[in-house]
């Protein structure tokens, strides 16, 4: 029986890319390729929907980008984090873990 | 300075809407080409590879058009403005009819200017209070 992957729950998105970027700048392929890299393939992203993420973010000045020569010398759009998206991503990583708490002890009850 | 860079990329993607939407293209192509690329290297044949690669990304005129109306879009949040904007207008409605009570009584344009102060002061109240009551849905 295959493994059903998981979809992502609202905002989980966002909070992966800001992660993702935190090891340094990547451009929008890199940044779904290295999502599927660190959760080992489980969750399933549509990578047409991890542009309007990338963009809303950058809107709200938690990334910013600029245009460079990716590794096959290639014109690519590289994003990086900013200050305030690396102190939003600890407010996300705090709010997750007490999601997940929370959801926990609550499966865990009789 | 990262909210003073958004806000000047806010005010470019309002100047130059055919380029922003040329550079979105470019960098959601790049992404097609390069999953177009690896799946080659997989072993796919070109167009094999060019149509998964196609598939993978989901439709990709929905994600442009989403793209350069997010670019379009404000770069904050106008739901923490809007109180703001209420006090400020309440502040000039309230300054606006201390000056008119000061106007002398003596004529009808006085009194129309009073009570449009009144008005305004009114709506500006009925408004505030209607858009701050707490949502349920």
């Amino acid at each position: 029986m295959s493994k059903a992957k998981a979809g992502l729950l609202q905002g989980t998105l966002d909070m992966l890319i800001l992660k993702t970027l935190l090891l340094g700048p990547l451009h929008g392929y890199g940044i779904g390729q290295r999502i599927a890299q660190i959760s080992g393939d489980e969750l399933k992203i549509e990578e047409g929907s991890l542009y309007p993420g990338l963009y809303r973010l950058e809107r709200r000045a938690w990334i910013e980008s600029e245009w460079d020569v990716s590794e096959n010398n290639q014109r690519a759009k590289f994003y990086k984090l900013t200050r305030a998206g690396r102190k939003q991503l600890i407010i996300e990583e705090q709010n997750w873990e007490r999601l997940a708490s929370a959801t926990m002890k609550a499966l865990r009850a009789n | 300075m990262s909210r003073v860079k958004a806000t000047v990329n806010f005010i470019h993607a309002w100047q130059h809407q055919d380029k922003i939407a040329d550079e979105v293209e470019a960098e959601l192509r790049f992404h097609v080409q390069m999953r177009t690329h690896a799946n080659i290297k997989e072993g796919m044949s070109p167009d094999e590879a060019q149509l998964a690669a196609q598939e993978s990304f989901g439709d990709f005129d929905r994600v442009k058009v989403s793209c350069c109306e997010i670019k379009r879009g404000l770069p904050f949040d106008l739901e923490p403005m809007r109180m703001g904007l209420y006090i400020a207008l309440a502040c000039l409605a309230g300054g606006v009819s201390l000056w008119v009570v000061n106007i002398p009584h003596d004529n009808v344009l006085s009194i129309l200017w009073q009570l449009g102060a009144i008005a305004v002061l009114m709506g500006a109240f009925l408004v505030g209070r209607r858009n701050n009551r707490p949502r349920h849905d």
